[in-house]
């Protein structure tokens, strides 16, 4: 039985370090001097993240990725929400079927809701980049948004919301001064989700680019296709970062439990 | 009034996506039937008799069914570890495999590359060992893809069943020990079939995740395309729109017959009932 | 006087009727029940005074005003609720000033007027506490502070206690009744628990589907239902059914299988529903005639089944009318099988619907 436990363990050890392994080599391959990844490195340098900022496209594209994350996610919020608050406060014929397109930007294939969108928006109606960027992202968001909001309200007990109206505050006032401090913290961490998932999105970016114009991780790709230096490693660290504080924010906001409910 | 009010808090979004999502997807779909100024399905009979699209189609998805068998076999004793394990415990696995799930994809796949490489840390260490003479072609291959694959979906997988196997009541477990099960067949017995649903639900997202992944067959598959990459490249690079669409209209069925199906599966198995 | 009034009210919900020609008046200053099973309708009653539910027709009164159309934020009512519903963002005080700031009272006010009714339910030194802080009976009272501080017009309790252990909730029942009467204010109140209604209310209402069968005192209701739902919500477990009745100066006589019984008590006039004798298990006298005394209402039987219930014995007897429960404190219990007289006593067998 314990034998058992054990072996199991040591299992678990070996996928942990698959899962892991490959993001620990990278960091160390980020510190390599020479112009060609290598692991273990063969000296220590941080040449590689100064050359981060001396590429320009990375620079602009980084820019472009949070502006369209941002501004996205603001749009998405502005849409989620209010779907978010009805698809949990009341019942209503049509309900699941709602419920499933809004989740839908999910199951379809980020691959072909790009393409779509390109072949019947962006051309259809000649959008400029930037708002090719902001539709698509904010489709992409929407869902998560609405999911992370949904659980957050499901613990929200709706009898609170009956007893504000009944001690005379009105429908919006009751929503802003009563539902809406008590899921601030779901609201936040639905923001962080969404804005990782858009920050991250290439199957939908990689259909939206234009002169001069690319997402961050779109340019990641090009530089890849070039350049075998450390400087994507060296990118991967400086992203890695990043994601580690807004996981443990989120965490702190409502607990990982999220990720575990499908 | 309280219809007026719910459509006032779903319709924005509601419109947003008609506008943006379920009309281009109607209208791709329907292009692919409708060409030059008539009804036709040339495009499918096109694509499902040349060879090449075909096998395109084949590697595709025997790599996702593959990287879901992995995944399915790798994650189930992973999970049931960790949901064996004290609250503190649990809290860091699930942290240590949510971590790489909300991580860049370009970052992920391309850590196999400094791995996988001629000159990359697998082959090193086999030359050095002396187990193989010559650096191994793994990299730029569908075996790269896979393995970056099941990287990139076996935490999926993971988190799901630990969800699942979290909410089996232990008691369950020793009420089968106690009827004189051992551990071993308490846990065939209890666990396993208590866990299906979850293990289809996490079979789901992978297989679906695997065959419409975009980023990892780019970065490690080398030539060998993917039918996401001939999608872009048809979309892109050719500009054979017509195709581009056919392709995404044969994605999309795949991806709702295999949601449907496995739904079913779910529904069936679903000892609950 | 009456001051709140339902008059041929209907709610329906996914086209079928909750409530329909629905009636009810309450006079002012009385706290009156809503009792009954669950999916009764009594809820559903408390939410459309309260304007959470629209009636699809009727009209709902309060001292002449017409409040069927008005929307909830602007009836002035204070609602109690299963579940406290507290704001668990803010504090004990800012939950009992959240409805003062909503009328715009100012801030020397607001003040007065928490600090007095956190007096009242006894809560003085919680202001600073949160919700999470505090007891269910703690919270409670806050939920009941709450609702009135505002001065509503009326007062509505939704379960207020069934969230509560039983002590807590006899204490808790004492202590809504004082302030009630303290304060003198009009009161609808829902339970399913008949003892915490009847210990509270001045009238009772019990109601059976989307219908209130009796609207009385609670002695009244205890001692006299009027319909066969009543008399077995509150435990009259013992039923005969008859086939006539008639009246012989105030002696009602009853038939049923060549059989006459007497009563004194009882509107039943089997219009309707059929008629029945209703009557306790406890008020049902067993012995031999000599032991009885009485040469009436008395129906020979055997027992079936007894079952020693500490105080006293209970039996199953089983006669020709069918079988009824009867307590009997007892030395020598009677056993299984053997031949009884069971005895209806005339003031205890009630006449219902």
């Amino acid at each position: 039985m314990r034998q058992k436990n054990r072996g199991l363990g040591l299992f678990t050890f070996f996928i942990y370090l698959f899962l892991l392994g490959p993001l620990v080599i990278i960091a160390f391959a980020s510190f390599e001097p020479g112009s060609a990844m290598k692991f273990p490195p063969q000296g220590f340098s941080l040449k590689w993240y100064q050359n981060i900022f001396e590429v320009s496209m990375f620079k602009t594209s980084f820019i472009t990725s949070i502006l369209v994350s941002l501004a996205g996610n603001l749009l998405a919020l502005l849409l989620g929400l209010p779907a978010a608050y009805a698809l949990s406060r009341f019942q209503f014929r049509g309900k699941a079927a709602l419920n499933a397109i809004f989740i839908s930007p999910v199951l379809i294939p980020g691959i072909v809701l790009g393409f779509t969108m390109l072949k019947y928006v962006i051309i259809t109606y000649n959008l400029p980049v930037y708002s090719a960027l902001l539709i698509g992202h904010t489709v992409i968001m929407l869902p998560f948004i609405i999911r992370v909001i949904a659980s957050s309200l499901a613990n929200f007990d709706f009898a609170v919301e009956e007893a504000s109206l009944s001690l005379g505050a009105g429908r919006l006032k009751t929503f802003f001064t009563v539902v809406l401090p008590n899921i601030k913290s779901g609201i936040i961490a639905a923001v962080l989700i969404a804005f990782l998932e858009s920050f991250n999105n290439v199957d939908i970016s990689v259909f939206m680019t234009g002169p001069g114009i690319s997402t961050f991780p779109i340019q990641m790709l090009l530089y890849v296709e070039n350049n075998f230096d450390p400087t994507i490693a060296a990118i991967s660290v400086l992203l890695m970062l990043f994601t580690a504080v807004l996981m443990f924010i989120i965490e702190r906001l409502m607990g990982l439990s999220y990720f575990t409910k499908r | 009034m309280k219809k007026s009010y719910l459509t006032l808090l779903l319709l924005p979004g509601l419109v947003f996506l008609a506008a943006f999502m379920v009309i281009p997807i109607l209208l791709t779909v329907g292009s692919t039937f409708y060409h030059e100024g008539r009804f036709t399905v040339e495009g499918y009979l096109y694509f499902f008799k040349d060879p090449y699209f075909l096998k395109i189609l084949w590697t595709t998805l025997r790599v996702s069914l593959v990287t879901t068998a992995i995944c399915m076999l790798l994650g189930f004793p992973t999970a049931y570890f960790i949901s064996q394990q004290s609250p503190r415990k649990k809290a860091l696995l699930l942290a240590l495999a949510i971590f790489p799930l909300l991580t860049s994809s370009v970052v992920r796949s391309f850590s196999w590359t400094i791995i996988l490489g001629k000159k990359g840390l697998l082959n090193n260490m086999l030359l050095s060992v002396g187990l193989i003479q010559e650096p191994l072609n793994i990299l730029y291959t569908p075996t790269a893809m896979m393995i970056g694959l099941i990287h990139l979906f076996l935490p999926l997988i993971i988190i799901t069943l630990v969800g699942v196997m979290e909410n089996i009541d232990t008691d369950l477990v020793k009420a089968a020990e106690s009827l004189g099960a051992n551990r071993f067949a308490a846990f065939c017995r209890v666990v396993i079939p208590l866990s299906v649903p979850g293990l289809i639900i996490g079979g789901i997202l992978v297989f679906v995740g695997s065959l419409t992944a975009y980023t990892t067959p780019a970065l490690l598959g080398g030539k060998q395309q993917v039918i996401s990459t001939f999608l872009y490249q048809n979309a892109i690079t050719l500009n054979d729109w017509y195709l581009a669409s056919v392709v995404a209209t044969i994605m999309m069925v795949i991806t709702f017959v295999i949601i449907m199906i496995m739904n079913m599966l779910a529904n069936k198995l679903n000892p609950k009932g | 006087m009456a001051m709140l009034t339902l008059e041929n009210i209907a709610v329906s919900y996914d086209q079928q009727y909750i409530l329909k020609d629905f009636n009810l008046s309450v006079e002012k200053g009385s706290l009156i029940s809503l009792l009954g099973p669950s999916g009764c309708g009594k809820t559903t009653t408390l939410r459309l005074i309260a304007g959470f539910l629209d009636a699809k027709e009727g009209k709902f009164a309060l001292n002449g005003k017409d409040y069927t159309r008005v929307p909830v934020n602007k009836r002035n009512f204070g609602f109690v609720f299963q579940s406290y519903a507290l704001f668990p963002h803010l504090s004990v005080y800012d939950n009992v000033a959240f409805g003062l700031r909503l009328r715009k009272v100012n801030k020397a006010d607001v003040d007065r007027r928490v600090r007095r009714m956190l007096d009242i339910v006894n809560l003085s030194g919680f202001e600073q506490r949160f919700p999470k802080e505090l007891s269910g009976g703690q919270r409670q009272r806050v939920a009941i502070a709450r609702a009135l501080v505002i001065e509503p017009d009326l007062l509505l309790f939704d379960e207020p206690l069934s969230n509560l252990d039983a002590n807590l909730r006899v204490n808790m029942r004492v202590e809504i009744r004082r302030i009630q009467q303290e304060l003198g204010i009009t009161t609808v109140y829902v339970s399913h628990d008949q003892e915490e209604c009847f210990s509270i209310s001045d009238q009772v209402a019990v109601m059976n589907k989307g219908i209130i069968e009796q609207l009385d005192k609670p002695s009244t209701i205890f001692k006299y239902p009027k319909t066969e739902f009543v008399a077995r919500f509150i435990g009259f477990n013992n039923f005969i059914t008859f086939d006539s009745r008639q009246e012989n100066g105030n002696v009602i006589e009853l038939q049923t299988k060549g059989r006459t019984f007497r009563a004194l008590h009882g509107e039943g006039r089997g219009e309707q529903k059929g008629l029945k004798g209703a009557i306790r298990p406890d008020d049902l006298k067993l012995g031999t005639q000599e032991e009885l005394g009485v040469d009436f209402n008395l129906l020979p039987g055997k027992v079936k089944v007894s079952t020693y219930l500490g105080r006293s014995y209970q039996y199953v007897i089983e006669t020709e009318l069918g079988e009824f429960t009867v307590n009997k404190e007892m030395e020598q219990p009677y056993i299984s099988g053997q031949e009884v007289l069971v005895h209806f006593p005339i003031e205890k067998l009630i006449v219902v619907e």
